[in-house]
Formats: structure tokens, C-alpha cells, sequence
């Protein structure tokens, strides 16, 4: 298994999970950055549709709606 | 000072150098910059993205955020694979190289710090949901639940009325209880396999776009040699909980988002106009977040 893939093999599932520590969680620096991302609220707003589309995306695919990220090994 | 094009983002510092071969392009293959014995992963983005004016609306766009976010991800995976990481938040940006190198010299010790409790650990999600009527339905089979439920049928329609109402009220106060019982005893119960544990804010239906209503936001940082008991853990609070409505996502090994927390502690001295404090984050120790 190429473990590069493990989450990127679903993740259009999981975009949740990604958008909830991609854009709220890890270090923040302050200073030289041009900016922060502090309103993830806005980002959240457009969210509905998206996992909607993507949720049926998958579906269409025959996909299963839970990815090997469920599983540890 | 002509401003350059392009920003510099820093996806993470990495105790060793990644090997990045596999990384889907964006917009640059990412690259390394080895400074101060650290290794930052970053790439050149268009300056016009981040901008304030376009970032904004930029954020509006769920296909450039999810093209981004997912991008971000993807490298700190590819990191992570062969060295361990220190994510930094989505769209951590420099206006030149010089200004990265400067933020790894004066927070070198802080990073070091936190790579070195990161070494041989992983990030582990579990969210737990519950589905609010198949609990609901368990609990009504409660027998001062039913007795009550006699009394009500054997009752005039005035005084009927009145413990229906309290009956009600008995069993939204039964779902709480067991809601809060359930979550606290999972997060309770994996936490003490765990170096670090936090609880994250709930999300709401509109976004998780579940029928269950999330109960639970954890993350987990745990030892490599512990993830394997950590999961049947999670196995057997699924098997315990399922009656009660509650399923469980548990999803990694994600980079350590969850156990950097340095806000507020990591500075660089501006020459710009951003106006940072200049009491160095450097000397202070690292708070690992350790729940």
C-alpha cells in the first residue's frame, strides 16, 4: 500500500476532517504572515453544498462512503 | 523594495528532510529549506490568492478552498511519512525566504522542543454522534419510565396532561445525562491510552450533515507502539455504546495539528507593518497541549 495515499485515497469523505484541522488547528505564527484565517465561520458557510456534492459524488462512484481511513492498518 | 510575486507557505518544520517526490502539484512542487537544523516544507503561491481583498473571496469558493485545504493536507502527509512534523495552520505565509529563515532562527528551540515530543506519536480523530431517537426509545424502556407511563393511562385527562408533560421532562433530562455520561466516559476511557487528548468544539448538523447530532470532538495524540490497543478501545466503546445510538468515526493517523499549540508564541520580528510585540516566543517552553 502506498501509504502516501492513506488519506488522500478518501479524501473527498473526509473533507470534513481535513477543514476542520486544516483551518482551525496548527501553529500559528504571527508577524511577516500577510494574513491569518481567523473567520473559519466563513469558510463553514459554503461548506453544506460542498460535502453534499461530494457525499454524492462517491455514491455515484460506488465508492464506499467510508474510506481505509477507518481502519488503522 | 519590489514585492516579489509570489508568497512563501509553510506547510510544516520537519526534523528531517521529507522526501516529496510523490506530492500532487499545485501550483509549485513543494521543496525544502534546511535552516537552523530545522526543515521547512513550503511552497510559492500567487501573491494575488492570498491577498486580503481576494482571500476573502477566495474562502467563498468551496472548490478553491477544498483544492487548497486538501493540497495542504496532502503534503503534510507526504511529509509525515518519513519524518515527523510541526503542521503549521492553513495559509501560513512569508513575503520572502529571508522571513522564514528568520521565524525558524528565533523559534528553533520551541520547535525543537515540540518535534522531539512528537517523535514516535500520532494524531487520531474520534468524533462521536448519537442518534438522538434510538436513544430515546432505549430509555423510555425505563422502568419508572413505564410505571409512570401506566400511571398516565390510568389517569384523567387533566392529571394525564400534567405527567405527560413531566414524563417529557424526565426523559430529556434521562437523554442528557446519558449523552454527557457517554461522551465523557469514552474521552475518559481512550485519553488514559493517550500522551495528549483534547476535546474540540462540536460542529453543527449543517455541516457534518448527519442525522445524528455530534456529542463528541476528540483528538489524540498517541504513542506508535499504543495506537494498536487505542483501537480496540474504540472497538469496545463501539460495541458498548451502540445501543444507546452512539456511532463512532475514528479517523488517522493526521499530522499533530491538535498538539501544537503555540498561538500567540511564535513571532518573528517584522519589518513590515504587521507590528509584532518583540517578546520573543523562543524563550519561552512549549505548552504541548497535553489535556
Amino acid at each position: 500500500m502506498d501509504g502516501h495515499d492513506v488519506i488522500a485515497g478518501s479524501k473527498d469523505v473526509t473533507l470534513l476532517e481535513i477543514l476542520d484541522r486544516v483551518l482551525d488547528k496548527g501553529v500559528v505564527v504571527s508577524g511577516d504572515v500577510v494574513i491569518s484565517v481567523a473567520d473559519v465561520d466563513l469558510v463553514y458557510v459554503g461548506l453544506r453544498a460542498l460535502i453534499s456534492s461530494v457525499e454524492t459524488m462517491e455514491r455515484l462512484r460506488g465508492a464506499p462512503f467510508y474510506g481505509p481511513m477507518q481502519e488503522p492498518t | 523594495m519590489e514585492m516579489e510575486k509570489e508568497l512563501i507557505y509553510l506547510y510544516c518544520v520537519a526534523d528531517k528532510a521529507p522526501d516529496l517526490k510523490k506530492v500532487r502539484e499545485w501550483f509549485e512542487k513543494p521543496k525544502v529549506i534546511r535552516h537552523e537544523g530545522l526543515y521547512a516544507v513550503v511552497g510559492r503561491v500567487p501573491r494575488g490568492d492570498f491577498d486580503e481583498e481576494n482571500l476573502k473571496k477566495n474562502l467563498g469558493d468551496m472548490d478553491w478552498v477544498k483544492e487548497r485545504v486538501i493540497s495542504h493536507e496532502q503534503v503534510l502527509e507526504a511529509a509525515m511519512a518519513d519524518s515527523c512534523v510541526v503542521p503549521f495552520k492553513f495559509a501560513t505565509l512569508f513575503n520572502s525566504e529571508g522571513n522564514l529563515k528568520r521565524m525558524l532562527a528565533r523559534n528553533a528551540p520551541l520547535l525543537k522542543e515540540a518535534l522531539r515530543k512528537l517523535e514516535g506519536h500520532e494524531e487520531w480523530g474520534v468524533k462521536i454522534y448519537c442518534g438522538l431517537d434510538a436513544l430515546r426509545a432505549t430509555l423510555a424502556q425505563d422502568k419508572e419510565i413505564l410505571d409512570k407511563e401506566k400511571e398516565i393511562g390510568s389517569s384523567s385527562p387533566g392529571k394525564a396532561f400534567i405527567l405527560r408533560k413531566k414524563q417529557e421532562e424526565r426523559l430529556n433530562q434521562m437523554l442528557n445525562a446519558k449523552i454527557n455520561e457517554c461522551g465523557h466516559a469514552s474521552f475518559d476511557r481512550l485519553r488514559e491510552l493517550c500522551a495528549g487528548a483534547r476535546i474540540n468544539r462540536l460542529l453543527p448538523e449543517e455541516v457534518t450533515e448527519k442525522k445524528e447530532e455530534m456529542i463528541l470532538n476528540a483528538a489524540f495524540l498517541i504513542s506508535r507502539n499504543a495506537v494498536q490497543a487505542f483501537m480496540e478501545a474504540v472497538d469496545a466503546l463501539k460495541a458498548r455504546h451502540g445501543d444507546n445510538g452512539l456511532s463512532f468515526d475514528c479517523t488517522g493517523p493526521w499530522p499533530p495539528y491538535n498538539f501544537c499549540d503555540f498561538a500567540g508564541r511564535m513571532e518573528i520580528r517584522s519589518a513590515g507593518t504587521c507590528g509584532t510585540s518583540d517578546t520573543a516566543g523562543a524563550e519561552r517552553t512549549a505548552d504541548h497541549g497535553r489535556a
